[in-house]
């Protein structure tokens, strides 16, 4: 069996995409009052367009652009969790975090674990410097939304 | 006389006090974001969006405008210095800049990027000022078919003129269409896609997606690039000064590319890239040292730097009298002014003036804060690429947060900036251009609008679009842009073939 390329893999994914959207498209209810368009049409035409051009995809052969680089040897030499990848996967897992715990523990105090935390773990080895920084910026930001443009952020278990 | 009356009002507005305090302060943030490698006015621009929310329409626009061409600027610092150009726009800069720099004249290219990116923003200003106003006069008459074919236009001139593939760029542009018909239709009440969520009720915000796709995106790609902490070595600035001779050699290349970079930036989906291109080449065939570009030839600097500036004000045109933007940057800078309350399109010469003339003389004030702090501040700002790399992507992280939240206080949205950022990442590293995308987000309800508006108003007879002269017209020609691409490459293997 002839191995599936690149595009041909996306496009089977984006066609997946285009048949549930569709699908979704046809549920939405009619207006009451007949209408030359209705809401319906416009998303069916997106899905349909969205199908099609899978089917294109599906044609294309992959250009160099088209399939990503390969990693740095030495950064897939390093251990698990400092590998390209596990770098990505930490991150957005901080960012969850982050976003799950910003109304309970405030934004300074979040923020700040968040902007010390990442760049210790990307390499930053100057702690103070990475604590003062950081720091800075967030005071500034905050004090910056929260009085002078009246916007509120949470204060958290902080008490400002 | 009407043109400079109109400019005087302007100058009223962009001379107050703090409309210079925001045009520097943009133009200052600007250079500093477009400095960064990787950073471009895209994300330049959602960052401040924020920022912006809570000012006056014509202060939120004129620091947009600011940070634009600042971010433009700042690109190319670092091309020059570090042959890594935060914008797109500044890669041909770095043909020429960045072998300078390694023969120990990287102050005299970043004089000449000052000087030509003043030079070239100042002229494509007073082109701004005569052609805006009478293509306004013109889209007055333009009804919701006319308004639909341009949006297509708009789109697939976008799709059509990226580097990546044609079927990539329109499915990148269907989704962003997709995402931005969620929520609630408003002219029927009609919930579509939104999952049951109340959060999804209003429609993904376009911040969300624009802070996602550009800004965290390119974090994530940073970090799969090695991101960990390799920093390159810049070149040192060296002396700023220009002999007479120099002055003499570039001033045609900049006037040359000034008028070029605006009216290619005018046109749909062109913009800073390829206008700076455009220059460039166009300089290497009119010179007679051509076969010295690339190695360091001071015209190679001087003309796309000023085609570049140039073609950032030339995309105002069709922002402000069309309310259509050209490009992903001016699509950002459309969302933030829907933000703000303002409708740009041929109305807003007439409602408000204070906008449109205020905006337009700002730039001149901005043009000269960019070589008045560019200048003399160069080696100084230059300091802002010794940031250590952790630190820069955890401070971009935290404006992500920021921005975000800041605009609509949901930790949901939270979660789809981090939703969108994968999906950006994933676009990049599989070449989907991420331009259709926000251009198509940002145009995709104004669009289904016109499209339903046109077709009331036809009873339902879709040779509406094809009856009226004007929107068949522009069928057409986004039709032929969607052909250019194929043609381009037909040419590329007839001449392959020759030789």
């Amino acid at each position: 069996m002839t191995r599936l390329n690149t595009n041909q893999i996306l496009a089977l994914i984006l066609a997946l995409v285009a048949l549930a959207y569709l699908a979704m498209a046809w549920q939405i209810p009619a207006f009451p009052l007949p209408r030359p368009i209705d809401s319906e049409l416009f998303p069916k035409v997106l899905g349909l367009s969205l199908l099609g051009l899978s089917v294109a995809l599906f044609l294309e052969k992959p250009k160099a652009q088209d399939i990503p680089d390969q990693l740095d040897p030495e950064e897939q030499a390093k251990p698990l969790w400092m590998r390209p990848w596990s770098r990505v996967v930490i991150t957005a897992i901080a960012i969850a975090a982050y976003a799950l715990l910003l109304v309970p523990v405030g934004f300074v105090l979040a923020s700040t674990l968040l902007g010390v935390g990442l760049s210790a773990y990307y390499g930053y080895r100057r702690h103070g410097v990475n604590v003062a920084v950081i720091l800075g910026v967030v005071l500034a930001l905050y004090l910056t939304m929260t009085r002078i443009m009246d916007v509120y952020l949470p204060t958290g278990v902080l008490p400002f | 006389m009407e043109a400079f009356n109109n400019l005087m009002y302007g100058f009223g507005i962009a001379l107050e006090p703090i409309n210079i305090a925001y045009v520097f302060f943009g133009v200052f943030a600007g250079t500093i974001i477009g400095m960064l490698p990787g950073l471009g006015p895209i994300s330049a621009l959602a960052l401040m969006i924020p920022i912006t929310f809570a000012m006056e329409p014509s202060s939120g626009l004129i620091l947009m405008a600011g940070v634009y061409y600042g971010a433009i600027f700042g690109g190319s610092t670092s091309s020059i210095l570090l042959n890594a150009p935060g914008v797109a726009g500044t890669v041909a800069t770095s043909f020429d800049g960045y072998p300078m720099a390694k023969q120990g004249m990287a102050g005299k290219a970043l004089a000449i990027a000052a000087y030509a990116s003043f030079i070239g923003g100042t002229i494509s200003v007073v082109f701004l000022m005569l052609v805006a106003p009478l293509l306004s006069k013109v889209a007055v008459s333009f009804g919701p078919a006319e308004y639909f074919a341009l949006m297509v236009l708009g789109l697939t001139a976008v799709v059509s003129l990226s580097d990546k593939s044609l079927v990539k760029g329109l499915i990148a542009a269907v989704v962003g269409v997709m995402i931005s018909i969620m929520g609630i239709d408003l002219q029927t009440g009609t919930e579509r896609f939104t999952f049951g969520s109340a959060h999804l009720l209003d429609g993904i915000d376009f911040l969300v997606v624009a802070l996602g796709i550009f800004a965290l995106a390119e974090v994530f790609y940073m970090l799969l690039r090695g991101g960990g902490g390799k920093e390159q070595p810049r070149n040192a600035i060296g002396s700023l000064k220009l002999s007479r001779g120099e002055v003499k050699q570039i001033a045609g290349p900049i006037g040359r590319s000034s008028v070029l970079g605006f009216f290619t930036g005018v046109l749909p989906g062109a913009g800073a890239t390829i206008g700076s291109f455009l220059g460039y080449s166009m300089e290497k065939r009119l010179a007679k040292d051509g076969d010295t570009f690339g190695q360091g030839n001071i015209k190679g600097v001087a003309a796309p730097e000023a085609a570049n500036n140039a073609a950032c004000t030339g995309s105002f045109v069709p922002l402000l009298t069309l309310g259509v933007p050209g490009s992903g940057t001016t699509a950002v800078l459309l969302g933030a002014l829907l933000v703000m309350g303002v409708t740009p399109g041929p109305m807003m010469l007439e409602q408000r003036p204070d906008v449109f003339w205020g905006v337009i003389a700002s730039m001149y004030i901005g043009n000269i804060f960019l070589l008045v702090l560019n200048l003399p501040l160069i080696p100084l700002i230059a300091r802002i690429l010794d940031l250590p790399r952790p630190l820069l992507l955890s401070l971009i992280l935290i404006f992500c947060m920021i921005g975000v939240y800041g605009m609509s206080f949901s930790i949901f949205d939270l979660l789809l900036l981090l939703g969108f950022g994968l999906l950006g990442l994933g676009m990049r590293l599989f070449g989907f251009p991420a331009a259709p995308l926000i251009l198509a987000l940002i145009l995709g309800n104004i669009m289904e609008e016109s499209m339903r508006r046109a077709l009331q108003i036809s009873g339902g007879d879709w040779m509406t679009f094809i009856d009226k002269p004007i929107s068949l017209g522009l069928l057409v020609v986004a039709l032929l842009s969607l052909g250019l691409p194929l043609v381009k490459k037909a040419w590329i293997m007839a001449r392959a073939q020759r030789a």
